[in-house]
């Protein structure tokens, strides 16, 4: 069994590289959004994408062409389309592990982890990025976007710690379920990441999860003392709950310590925490 | 009379000390003096005047409303079973709801509640409908409700899987939270309230005038049928609008009237006050375990669901001892054709079948239009193995549903109404919520398969109580999917990916079923039905009546659960594969009785064909009507085949 495994490792091992070198810009169908973001980034137009309208109007950074065709949903894409496309590589996530056999039909496929409590999901999906320019022959554009990234990010920390004088106040970044009930973003969620990278402290300590938030009622809120909370657009009923006193009485809000972050997706690949820290420190502005 | 008030009022106002002392750190005395004269000097003056106290009164408001509701359809229909959530009112509202927000996102804060007011209104019309003037008092009114629930089930699972970003939204409401941020809904809830009021001061006289029958209520002089519509107008008003306020919040309106008539509320005024109290009491405890959940687990945790979770085994505790099983009149469906197999049949019947295959191999969809050609090799190895388990699953449902109808001698039974699927589901959604959704696709099967047995069990042990009286039967299953349905908006307001797979498992999809699972399935389904052919006397037999099966030497009890074994094995194996498939079970046999076949081995392979053809379609529709998206096989097949189903019921009724 384990040699086995290790043949087929191999095999594909030699196919990758070769496959990168053999075509010039190859057929890639990414059936979760990382992978998109990430082959955007090392200039690969996909040839599918699963649920691409949705990426258009959630995760909009960076931009998807509006000649790419959806491939479907991402728990079930369509694999009639898939074949008709006839792709040299199918991108996936563990989510549709169970259906790898029948992908791997189509075309060979590539598995990338995706957000887990256990490890850094920031640094996943740096390596995730990474593997994947490496397996389509385009490391040195990888290295190059993300040292570009690196110093965008330390840029916005200079510039966030001049203008608090090295004083930075604590920050919650959040995102309202409902005018009743709101989502905290805690521990390696990727907006935290971000939060790390500018230099910025959370204020409101959550456990650790899987995806990296905890649903609680609004009024939970009026714990958090200290620092500035952010909540990430868009959120439809913001008159619902900002027209009322009690909102208007948490301490942040009699302050000025609120903000909105402009739409941005917290579950995307590595470029989401330059998303998020560009929008973290745009939305800082106080 | 008077000590029971008044130890329910001193339980009372027990529970709102607990809730008061749980949701805030101020003294009582700070309280007391907060609530009197409103201070805004603090941020925890201010929550509590504005956050805590208008959750403690919209628990209450609601559990009033919801008892009060509950009562009044039980006295007006005169039926134990009936509340708004046996009969169709939450489901029509949440989908109305649904579908506004799927149309219209912008209009759901500012008009939701008309929307949720039109679906239960359209949904308990229907099933009105269905039940008709004889069969309110019945089984009949709640399998119409519950046959209603599964069909909106299905309807919002379909909005949810092809529109899931915008209606994150509205998941919060649908799970039953009763958070507030200030008087807003209180004010907007208590004015439409007050027409309870009136109602306990009013209806008591011609409810005591229909307990006495409505002839002789007319031989009073009475008309009683105007004055009825407008209390059932006014009971759905009631549950409508504490529905469109804090949204799905269940079972109270069915527990309540229960309770209070158990601890001895007896006249019609008494059963109204009372039962409003009662489910004040209950929705303030289901509130207060809501709060300890959500302080414990750091998580929000709503109250419809800590309420489905008293309500669900309370309802099966109350019933099991009051269900003497007196109530053994059911829908009747369509008489059958009276000519035997339609002779036509047999040249129109495989000829459907193969056109049915061919447009389901060779039509499909590409990007750029229509394809029309035989699939290659590779499409082929992709598509049997989906289309062969939609087949055998049809099949496999339809020999189910015949097994349960005639054992049962129910026309309704079937998986789904039994609550074998949504017992298989909730293990499933259990699972996934303990564990995780790493190997998702191993651990499904498992927990399904012993999900169905374990309720397969709970009606054996209490169908033996009841001699397998339809009602206890029919009652498991509404228990079952009421929580399964709480559970699953439970899991929506984690709106994480998780949830998105517990959806598409919950759709009865076969996109992820292997070649080799394919096979297994149609081989286990092929043997069962089979096994259960072998059975056909016993079938015959037991489907007259039980004292001809015995006059004939049967041992019906020993059979009878050989046979009861044997279906739901049918249905575990179809549902740990697929998910939950409503409805196909129910109809292939009907639609099999009414070509004409009317014997049992004729019936049994006729429904098996047609439960496989509906599947066929459904799945050939799921993967072409909205490409490149695709529906799952189960949703399509459950709603086409529960509209149809509700369509031949009512003409059955009416025309």
């Amino acid at each position: 069994m384990k040699r086995l495994r290790a043949v087929w490792l191999g095999c594909l091992l030699m196919l990758c590289p070769l496959l990168a070198t053999a075509v010039e810009s190859p057929r890639v169908v990414a059936l979760s959004w990382e992978m998109v973001e990430h082959l955007l980034k090392l200039g690969i137009t996909p040839v599918a994408v699963a649920e691409a309208p949705d990426y258009r109007t959630w995760v909009v950074h960076p931009e998807l062409p509006d000649s790419v065709p959806d491939a479907g949903s991402r728990n079930e894409p369509n694999m009639d389309l898939l074949a008709q496309l006839k792709p040299d590589l199918i991108l996936i996530t563990p989510l549709l592990e169970d259906i790898r056999p029948q992908l791997q039909r189509i075309a060979p496929v590539v598995v990338y982890g995706d957000f887990t409590q256990a490890q850094n999901n920031r640094l996943l999906q740096r390596r995730n990025f990474l593997d994947l320019a490496w397996r389509l022959g385009r490391v040195e554009v990888a290295q190059q976007q993300l040292a570009a990234m690196d110093a965008h990010i330390a840029g916005l920390r200079r510039s966030i710690a001049e203008r608090f004088a090295g004083q930075p106040p604590k920050v919650t970044v959040v995102r309202f379920a409902s005018p009743t009930a709101v989502f905290i973003m805690g521990p390696n969620s990727m907006p935290e990441h971000a939060m790390q990278l500018l230099g910025l402290q959370p204020a409101y300590p959550t456990p650790a999860s899987r995806w990296g938030s905890v649903q609680v009622p609004v009024t939970e809120l009026g714990q958090i003392k200290q620092g500035v909370v952010l909540y990430i657009e868009p959120f439809a009923q913001r008159e619902r709950l900002f027209s009322t006193r009690l909102w208007q009485r948490m301490p942040f809000v009699e302050e000025g310590r609120v903000a909105a972050i402009r739409s941005t997706w917290t579950h995307g690949g590595i470029f989401c925490v330059e998303n998020l820290a560009v929008a973290i420190a745009q939305a800082m502005q106080f | 009379m008077l000590r029971r008030y008044l130890l329910s009022l001193s339980l009372l106002a027990v529970l709102v000390l607990l809730y008061l002392q749980i949701s805030t750190p101020l003294s009582l005395s700070q309280q007391l003096a907060q609530a009197l004269a409103p201070s805004d000097d603090s941020l925890e003056n201010l929550t509590f005047s504005l956050a805590v106290l208008p959750r403690l009164l919209m628990a209450l408001l609601v559990g009033a409303a919801m008892g009060l509701s509950g009562s009044l359809l039980q006295q007006l229909t005169q039926n134990r079973l009936v509340s708004p959530m046996t009969i169709g009112v939450s489901s029509g509202a949440w989908v109305g709801l649904l579908c506004l927000s799927a149309v219209a996102p912008t209009l759901v804060t500012s008009h939701g509640e008309w929307a949720a007011l039109c679906g239960a209104v359209l949904a308990v019309g229907v099933v009105l409908l269905i039940a008709g003037r004889d069969g309110i008092a019945g089984l009949p009114m709640v399998l119409a409700g519950m046959a209603m629930n599964l069909l909106l089930g299905a309807v919002a699972a379909a909005i949810l899987l092809i529109d899931h970003q915008q209606s994150r939204g509205v998941s919060v409401w649908g799970a039953g939270d009763l958070g507030q941020i200030d008087w807003y809904f209180v004010s907007w809830l208590w004015p439409k309230l007050a027409v309870g009021a009136l109602l306990i001061m009013f209806a008591p006289r011609p409810l005591a005038l229909l307990q006495l029958g409505s002839r002789a209520a007319q031989a009073r002089g009475l008309n009683l049928w105007p004055v009825l519509l407008g209390l059932f107008l006014s009971a759905l008003w009631l549950s409508a609008v504490s529905i469109t306020a804090v949204g799905l919040i269940g079972f109270i309106g069915l527990i309540a009237p229960n309770l209070a008539r158990l601890l001895g509320a007896r006249t019609p005024r008494d059963e109204l006050l009372y039962s409003s109290l009662v489910g004040m009491l209950v929705l303030l405890g289901s509130d207060i375990l809501a709060l300890l959940l959500t302080n414990f687990l750091g998580d929000l945790v709503p109250t419809g669901a800590t309420a489905a979770l008293i309500g669900a085994p309370a309802l099966l505790w109350l019933l099991r001892r009051k269900l003497a099983a007196k109530d053994l009149r059911s829908l009747s469906l369509m008489g059958t054709s009276t000519r035997g197999l339609a002779v036509r049949l047999r040249w129109t019947l495989p000829l459907m079948v193969c056109l049915t295959l061919l447009l389901s191999l060779c039509v499909n969809r590409s990007l750029d239009g229509w394809l029309l050609e035989w699939p290659s090799s590779l499409v082929w190895s992709l598509r049997w193995p989906r289309v062969l388990t939609a087949v055998a699953a049809g099949s496999g449902l339809a020999v189910a549903g015949l097994l349960l109808q005639r054992l049962l001698r129910n026309p309704l039974a079937s998986p789904d109404i039994l609550g074998i699927t949504a017992g298989a589901a909730l293990a499933v959604m259990l699972i996934l919520l303990v564990a995780g959704n790493n190997l998702f696709w191993l651990k499904a099967p498992l927990a399904a398969f012993s999900g169905s047995m374990i309720v397969l069990g709970l009606l054996l042990v209490l169908g033996r109580r009841h001699d397998y009286a339809p009602g206890v039967m029919v009652l498991v299953g509404i228990a079952l999917g009421a929580l399964l349905n709480t559970g699953l908006q439970f899991c929506l307001v984690k709106a994480s990916g998780d949830s998105l797979a517990l959806l598409g498992w919950l759709a009865g999809s076969t996109y992820r079923v292997s070649a080799g699972q394919s096979v297994g399935l149609a081989v286990g389904v092929a043997l069962l039905s089979v096994l259960s052919l072998s059975f056909q006397r016993a079938l015959t037999l037991i489907s007259m009546d039980e004292g001809t099966a015995r006059s004939r030497g049967l041992e019906v009890r020993r059979v009878r659960l050989v046979l009861l074994v044997l279906a739901a094995l049918l249905c575990a194996l179809v549902t740990s594969l697929l998910g939950p498939v409503a409805f196909v079970g129910l109809l292939a046999p009907h639609m099999a009785a009414l070509f004409g076949a009317r014997r049992v081995v004729a019936q049994l392979w006729l429904a098996a064909v047609l439960g496989g053809l509906l599947m066929l379609i459904a799945d050939w529709l799921g993967r072409t009507m909205i490409f490149p998206l695709q529906v799952p096989v189960g949703i399509v097949a459950s709603v086409l085949c529960g509209l149809y189903f509700v369509y031949l019921l009512v003409r059955q009724r009416w025309l």
